[in-house]
C-alpha cells in the first residue's frame, strides 16, 4: 500500500465545503472523468452513457437536477449548460449520509438541504410553489409506462395527494386567498418528524473496507 | 369553509372532510376498477438480486431493498411525495457507479506492487521501489518482448505451413491425427509466446466430439488457451489479412466453421450449419463464446440464446485470469488488436485457470433462454465471477426502452395497490 500523498489545498477546501473525504473525492473525480470522456465539464448528453440510469423513469428529472442553478447555488432559477467537477461534487453532497458526530443544528440544516433538493425536483418552473400540475407531471413520468392506467385515475391520484397536503396547511391561507400550491415551508411541515435521512443518501465505501474484503 | 381552487370537480363543496368523503367515493371506484386489471404475469423485481463481490473499483454500497418494501412502508400521504426518493437514490447510485460500464474497463487491483501492469494507482513510495519497477519495465520490453515475438512468429508460420501440408492429404484418420498434432503443437508454441501458465481443472469433463463447448469471453487469446489442451472446431467470421490466411489454412486440415459476413446475419443459416456439424459425431466439438463480446473477467454477462438452440450436449468451461500478472481483457473501443497484443506480450505472464464442467443438456420444458441462464450461472459460480443480466452489446448500444417501462409498470401497480388499501377500510382487495 502506498503512503498517502500530501493533499493539495484545493482538494482540502473542496473536502471541507462538501464534506467528502479526500479518497471519496478522488474516486468521484475518476468517475467524473469517465463520464465526461476526459473533457473539463459534463453536459446533459454525457449522462446518456449510463445504462443503469436508463432503467429509471424519472431519469430526465435527475439529470436536470444536476444542472439546476438552484441546486448549484448559483442563481434562483435557470439551467446551467455544463458543470465542472466542483458543481458535480456540490450536487453529490446532497446525498451524503449523515455522520454520527453531527450536532442538532447541523443535522437540521442538512435535512433542510436534502428536502430543498427534493422540492426543486418537483418545482420545475422555479416559482417556489409545487402546483397540482407540477405534481401531476412527476406522477406522469413515474407511471407513464403503464398503458392500462387511464388519465382519469392519474388525475384522481394526483388530486388526492394534493388535497391531503393542502389540508395540512389550511391554517395558513387567509379566507380570501387562493390556494396555489405547496410552498417550501409547507413541504417541510409535511416531513416533520419523519426520518428521511436514510432514504436520501448513498453510502460510500471507504478504501480500507474494500482492501479488507479483497 | 374554504374554496380550494384546483380547478377540479369538487370546488362546490364545503369542508375538507366533506371533500374527502365525496372525493373518496370516486377515487375508490377508480382504484377498484384499476386494481382489477391484471397488467402482466410474472412481474420482475426492479433490481435483480445477485451475489455481490465488492469490485476493486466499487465506490458505493448499493441498497438492495426492493421497491415494494421501500415505498410501501411509508404513511399514505407522505408516500406520495417520497416515492420519488427511491428512484432518485437509484438514479444517483447509477450516476456514481454503474455496474455495466464498470465491466468494460480493466479491473484495477487495490494495491500497487511490482507486478502491476498499469500505473493508475501509483503512489510514490520510495526511490528504490521506483527504480526496481523501471528495471522491470526494461526487462519486459527489451528482453521478453523480442523473445516472445519470435516465438509467436514461429508458431503462426508453422501453423499455416503445417495445416496447409496436412490439408493436402486425403480425408481419413491419418489426416485427423496429423491435424490434431499440428494444431496442438502450434497452440503450445503460441501459449509459450505469451508466457502463459494455464491450470486445467477437472480434465475428466473435457468436451467430447459432437458437443458444443461454451465459455466466458475475456480476450481473443481465450481460444488459444483452450486449444492448448484439446482440439476444437472454431466458429467465427472470416477476416481479412493475417487472420484470414490462418483461417483459410486451418480449415483445410480441420473442419472449422467460418462464416462470411453476409451469412452471419442469417441466423437460420448459421444454426443449420452448426447443427449439421454437431450431428456428425466424428467432428470435433465446437467452441462458442455466447457473450458475443469481451468482458473484463469480473462478471459474466447475458448469454445469447442462439448457441443454445442448436441442441446437443453443452460442455461449459470457466476461464478466470489472474489479474496480478497481466491484464488479459481487450477493451476493443480503447485499443486495437495490435496494441492489445503488444500489451499482452509485455506483461510478466498470463496466468489463468480453466475449469471444465460436467456436460449439461436442455431439460424438458426449458426454453433456450432459461437454459442459457442456467449454464451461465454454473460458469459464474465456478469461476468466482458475478452474474449480470445485461447484454454485452451495451458496450456500444443503449438500453432498450422496455426496461424503463418495466420499472414504471411496477411502480404504478404498487401505487394503486397501496392507495386502494388505504381507501378500502373493510373491503377486500381484488388483485
Amino acid at each position: 500500500m502506498g503512503s498517502a500523498q500530501s493533499v493539495p489545498p484545493e482538494m482540502r477546501a473542496l473536502a471541507e465545503r462538501t464534506g467528502f473525504t479526500s479518497e471519496q473525492i478522488e474516486q468521484l473525480h475518476r468517475r467524473f472523468k469517465q463520464l465526461n470522456h476526459n473533457r473539463k465539464t459534463i453536459r446533459k448528453e454525457d449522462f446518456d452513457t449510463i445504462p443503469d440510469l436508463e432503467f429509471n423513469p424519472i431519469r430526465a428529472r435527475i439529470v436536470h437536477a444536476f444542472f439546476d442553478k438552484r441546486n448549484l447555488r448559483k442563481a434562483p432559477a435557470g439551467l446551467a449548460e455544463e458543470i465542472n467537477f466542483e458543481d458535480f461534487l456540490t450536487i453529490m453532497s446532497y446525498f451524503r449520509p449523515i455522520e454520527m458526530d453531527m450536532d442538532e443544528e447541523r443535522l437540521e440544516s442538512f435535512r433542510k438541504e436534502k428536502l430543498k433538493f427534493l422540492f426543486h425536483m418537483y418545482d420545475a418552473d422555479y416559482d417556489g410553489i409545487i402546483t397540482l400540475q407540477e405534481y401531476k407531471n412527476v406522477l406522469d413520468e413515474l407511471m407513464s409506462g403503464n398503458p392500462h392506467l387511464e388519465k382519469e385515475s392519474l388525475r384522481a391520484i394526483a388530486e388526492g395527494a394534493m388535497l391531503e397536503a393542502a389540508s395540512a396547511c389550511m391554517a395558513r391561507t387567509g379566507p380570501d386567498e387562493v390556494y396555489e400550491g405547496i410552498t417550501f415551508e409547507d413541504f417541510l411541515k409535511v416531513w416533520k418528524g419523519i426520518d428521511i435521512e436514510t432514504k436520501m443518501h448513498v453510502r460510500f465505501l471507504t478504501m480500507e473496507a474494500i482492501a479488507h474484503c479483497y | 369553509m374554504k374554496l380550494f381552487c384546483f380547478g377540479c370537480v369538487w370546488s362546490s363543496l364545503g369542508s375538507v372532510k366533506g371533500h374527502g368523503d365525496c372525493g373518496a367515493e370516486s377515487l375508490h371506484s377508480l382504484y377498484c376498477q384499476w386494481a382489477t386489471i391484471r397488467i402482466e404475469k410474472g412481474v420482475k423485481k426492479p433490481q435483480p438480486q445477485m451475489l455481490k463481490i465488492p469490485a476493486a473499483n466499487g465506490i458505493i454500497e448499493r441498497d438492495e431493498t426492493p421497491m415494494e418494501k421501500e415505498i410501501a412502508g411509508l404513511h399514505r400521504m407522505e408516500f406520495r411525495f417520497s416515492d420519488i426518493f427511491y428512484f432518485c437514490r437509484k438514479g444517483f447510485e447509477a450516476i456514481v457507479e454503474d455496474e455495466v460500464t464498470q465491466r468494460f474497463s480493466s479491473e484495477e487491483l487495490v494495491s500497487w506492487n511490482l507486478l502491476t501492469r498499469t500505473n493508475v494507482n501509483f503512489h510514490y513510495v520510495s526511490l528504490r521501489l521506483t527504480v526496481v519497477w523501471v528495471i522491470g519495465v526494461m526487462v519486459r520490453y527489451c528482453f521478453l518482448l523480442p523473445l516472445r515475438f519470435t516465438l509467436a512468429a514461429i508458431g503462426i508460420t508453422s501453423m499455416i505451413v503445417g495445416t496447409t501440408v496436412v490439408g493436402q492429404l486425403p480425408n481419413g484418420s491419418l489426416k485427423n491425427y496429423l491435424s490434431e498434432v499440428v494444431h496442438l503443437t502450434c497452440s503450445r508454441i503460441l501459449v509459450r509466446a505469451l508466457s502463459g501458465t494455464i491450470h486445467y481443472h477437472n480434465k475428466e469433463n473435457k468436451p467430447q466430439k459432437g458437443g458444443i463447448c461454451v465459455a466466458n469471453h475475456t480476450s481473443p487469446i481465450d481460444a488459444i488457451i483452450l486449444t492448448n489442451d484439446g482440439c476444437y472446431a472454431m466458429v467465427g467470421q472470416v477476416h481479412g489479412g493475417l487472420m484470414g490466411v490462418i483461417q483459410r489454412a486451418t480449415v483445410k486440415a480441420c473442419p472449422h466453421v467460418w462464416f462470411e459476413r453476409s451469412e452471419i446475419k442469417d441466423r437460420h443459416l448459421v444454426t443449420k450449419r452448426l447443427r449439421e456439424h454437431v450431428a456428425d459425431k466424428n467432428k470435433l466439438p465446437i467452441l462458442i463464446f455466447p457473450e458475443g463480446t469481451c468482458i473484463n473477467n469480473t462478471s459474466v454477462m447475458m448469454f445469447k440464446k442462439g448457441s443454445f438452440e442448436i441442441g446437443g450436449t453443452i460442455y461449459p468451461v470457466a476461464i478466470k485470469y489472474d489479474p496480478q500478472f497481466g491484464d488479459a481483457f481487450w477493451n476493443s473501443s480503447k485499443y486495437n488488436i495490435v496494441s492489445y497484443l503488444l500489451r499482452i506480450m509485455t506483461s510478466w505472464a498470463i496466468v489463468c485457470h480453466v475449469w471444465y464442467m460436467p456436460p449439461m443438456v436442455r431439460k424438458e420444458g426449458e426454453d433456450a433462454v432459461q437454459f442459457a441462464n442456467r449454464v451461465r450461472s454454473a460458469i459464474a459460480r465456478q469461476g468466482g465471477l458475478t452474474e449480470l443480466p445485461w447484454d454485452g452489446g451495451l458496450k456500444r448500444a443503449k438500453v432498450k426502452d422496455s426496461f424503463k417501462e418495466e420499472q414504471q409498470k411496477n411502480y404504478s401497480k404498487m401505487l394503486v395497490r397501496n392507495g386502494s388499501q388505504g381507501n378500502l377500510p373493510a373491503g377486500t382487495e381484488s388483485d
